[in-house]
């Protein structure tokens, strides 16, 4: 394990410069409600305008419709959409991981049918993991594929599963051969399922605020075409665990409460607010640049043709525990009683991360899980 | 803006061998007991490794600040029990600053400046009389680099420790911090150029960065050979998720800090690194805190003796967070610079650093 410091060439300084100035014309700041991080609004025709400047699936290759760009060009304009608090909610899975997954796995006629639309930014992507009695447990899945003659017949419920009721496309990891003894990784395949499909039923499950994003989504005999099976048949799990790197020690992982802060800043601005969060914003700016750094380095390993995934498992349970800690020190340090109504954007931002943000160290693997991945692989370090 | 340079990987592989050889925790332990590390002294010193950064014109071995910086890493990993930062990039570099020799033997500074110091300047030659408390190594020390101003000038002086009068003291590693009192101590002194008291806190700070990292990184590898060894309940503990959760700590903490403290170095070699260094100091002694409190507890009992090394590593992290800036000293800088950016410059400041505030 090895995290070495790297910086910004000129080359990508001004690509830097260029989100911002987007942004800038785009969302002006101090003007528009900042969404907190990852958790964003869908609002397609901004991921259109995103896609336009080559901003979404970016480091996919240009004969699919992408640009061809690094891993830290893409850590660039995802840190500049992410602290700015964008609606980047749209694209956002298909952005990270899925088209990730369909060029490393996908069939030729996947490529072509799926990545050219990521890239417009048109495609709106769920993830199907989560069931009922799977959780951290995730190789327990028990939702079935069933061999047909031209494809698969699903039967079963995934849950917690974000956007299912917003976005077109469903990337399932499903059963399709039954549990052996010993080895609970085999038999899964990950399946495309269109969220239209007939049988498939989507129900809203409420967020602890009434918000809507989970759904619970329950297959009844619904058809699949073999054409829609990613990769090998029975190498569902290997690809999902690739697929989880793609998704860890971003900026996703550490950047969600900064919109609250920067607010606060502004609101602060001229009064006697100001001297009091003086020494906590010093705390602040410090680790954030230290796990900033760190997480683009690991940007800049995955360039050179590297899989950190100790790496990455280490600053996403890092990360995630500092944006909570971050929102304890406002709420600690602040005598506000905060509300969701209140008229301060401040205000509201922060009683939104005081009830929301107990997920972020929960989705995608929960910081358990993220330990006993990341303890495994410190074993091999010199001592 | 130029590039960033790179460690040199000789310095980094020389100067690993040689810890290895001399300082085992034997050696560590006895210096203690002793009160200083002649012999481990003497093989450092042979290697050119103190002067590293310090001009060849004026005595120095030449070479980088970063690569100086990487010799103090490693005197951290190591707990080398002599004054390495001192003799270097503090001492060496008022001394050379100032034009002054540099000795053959350890230099020592007071890590809280002269303000506890009065001096009267006469020609070359300035009178000293006060007390100092902390003086690291003052009792091997060939010559003091005081740092002071007379009559709005930054002067360096070089005084012979034989001199004063020394009260041997040390800090919760057991490491020399001695008292040095000046009773109208005459010595030679003459302008500081880049030297101030600002600059040299900031030095400080980096040099006690760059002594931490590598020590929450030794102490991170410690415990988790450790929890693979120990067996309790049948397996290995660090199979146990509990002590997993330590296991994480411990090593983020060390990537985070060693991070902090080489892109300071790196920032520092190219020029103005006022934020980095900041935020480097503050990071380390956050993390000194993190991973001491994480290894200690996936030790157990054994952390817990003077037989086991966990203690050279974590009573030096808990000695140095104090040393050129506690953590209220530089939350307070940096809170004053990230506000003076408003709402606006925040990020722009944390993704660039001092480039920013210049």
């Amino acid at each position: 394990m090895r995290f070495t410091p790297t910086e910004l060439t000129n080359k990508e300084l001004e690509l830097q410069q260029q989100v911002r100035e987007f942004l800038q014309e785009e969302l002006p700041s101090g003007s528009h409600e900042p969404c907190l991080g990852m958790a964003a609004r869908k609002d397609k025709a901004f991921s259109l305008k995103m896609a336009e400047r080559g901003w979404v699936g970016m480091a996919l290759p240009k004969e699919w419709g992408g640009s061809d760009r690094t891993a830290v060009d893409r850590f660039i304009v995802v840190e500049e959409m992410l602290r700015w608090g964008a609606p980047v909610g749209h694209h956002w899975v298909a952005d990270r991981q899925t088209g990730n997954v369909i060029l490393k796995f996908g069939t030729e006629e996947q490529r072509e049918r799926f990545l050219p639309e990521i890239c417009r930014g048109e495609l709106g992507f769920s993830i199907g993991m989560s069931e009922p009695d799977s959780g951290s447990d995730l190789a327990s899945v028990s939702t079935k594929a069933e061999r047909t003659t031209d494809g698969w017949i699903v039967n079963g419920t995934k849950i917690w599963t974000s956007g299912a009721h917003e976005n077109d496309w469903f990337v399932c990891l499903l059963r399709t051969s039954p549990m052996e003894d010993g080895n609970k990784h085999a038999g899964l395949s990950q399946i495309l399922i269109d969220l239209k499909s007939p049988g498939l039923e989507i129900s809203p499950i409420p967020f602890l605020d009434g918000s809507h994003h989970f759904n619970e989504v329950t297959f009844n005999e619904v058809f699949v075409p073999d054409i829609n099976v990613v990769g090998d048949v029975g190498m569902g799990w290997h690809q999902n665990t690739t697929e989880m790197a793609y998704e860890r020690g971003g900026p996703d992982r550490w950047l969600s409460p900064f919109s609250t802060v920067e607010q606060l800043l502004r609101e602060a601005k001229g009064t006697d607010l100001e001297q009091t969060i003086s020494d906590l914003f010093g705390e602040l700016v410090a680790r954030w640049w230290g796990i900033r750094n760190l997480s683009l380095s690991v940007a800049r390993l995955i360039d050179t043709g590297e899989a950190p995934s100790i790496e990455s498992s280490l600053v996403k349970e890092m990360g995630t525990r500092y944006e909570q800690e971050v929102v304890e020190k406002l709420v600690h340090l602040i005598d506000l009683e905060y509300s969701p109504d209140s008229d301060s954007l401040f205000e509201r931002l922060l009683a939104q991360c005081v009830v929301t943000f107990p997920g972020n160290t929960i989705r995608g693997g929960t910081i358990e899980i993220l330990r006993s991945v990341a303890s495994k692989g410190l074993k091999g370090l010199p001592a | 803006m130029t590039e960033l340079a790179e460690v040199d990987p000789l310095v980094t592989e020389t100067a690993d061998r040689l810890f290895t050889q001399v300082c085992d925790h034997e050696a560590v332990q006895t210096a203690e007991a002793v009160g200083t590390a002649p012999e481990i002294w003497s093989a450092f010193a042979e290697t050119g490794f103190p002067w590293i950064s310090i001009d060849e014109t004026c005595g120095g071995s030449g070479g980088t600040l970063l690569d100086a910086l990487e010799v103090l890493r490693l005197v951290g990993y190591h707990a080398a029990p002599i004054p390495a930062a001192e003799t270097g990039i503090l001492g060496g570099w008022l001394l050379a600053d100032a034009g002054h020799e540099i000795p053959e033997g350890p230099v020592t500074v007071l890590p809280n400046g002269a303000t506890d110091v009065k001096g009267s300047l006469s020609g070359q030659e300035v009178t000293l009389t006060g007390t100092c408390i902390r003086v690291p190594w003052a009792r091997m020390a060939e010559r003091i680099a005081v740092l002071l101003e007379i009559d709005g000038q930054n002067m360096v002086a070089s005084v012979d420790p034989n001199d004063c009068v020394i009260h041997t003291m040390t800090n919760m590693a057991g490491e020399p911090r001695d008292t040095v009192c000046f009773d109208n101590v005459k010595a030679p002194a003459s302008s500081a150029s880049e030297a101030n008291p600002e600059t040299f806190r900031f030095r400080g700070a980096l040099s006690r960065s760059a002594l931490m990292a590598g020590a929450i990184e030794k102490m991170s590898q410690l415990t988790v050979t450790y929890t693979n060894d120990r067996v309790q309940f049948g397996r290995p503990v660090a199979r146990f998720q509990a002590v997993q959760q330590h296991l994480v700590w411990g090593a983020q903490e060390a990537a985070l800090a060693r991070m902090a403290a080489e892109t300071a170095a790196r920032e520092a070699n190219r020029g103005l690194a006022s934020f980095e260094i900041a935020a480097a100091k503050l990071i380390t002694n956050q993390a000194a805190a993190r991973a001491t409190k994480a290894c200690h507890q996936a030790h157990g009992a054994m952390g817990m003796t003077q037989e086991y090394p966990l203690h050279h590593y974590s009573r030096r992290l808990w000695a140095w967070r104090k040393e050129y800036g506690g953590d209220a000293e530089w939350s307070r800088w940096l809170g004053k610079a990230a506000v003076a950016q408003g709402a606006e410059g925040l990020y722009p400041l944390i993704t660039g650093g001092s480039s920013v505030l210049s």
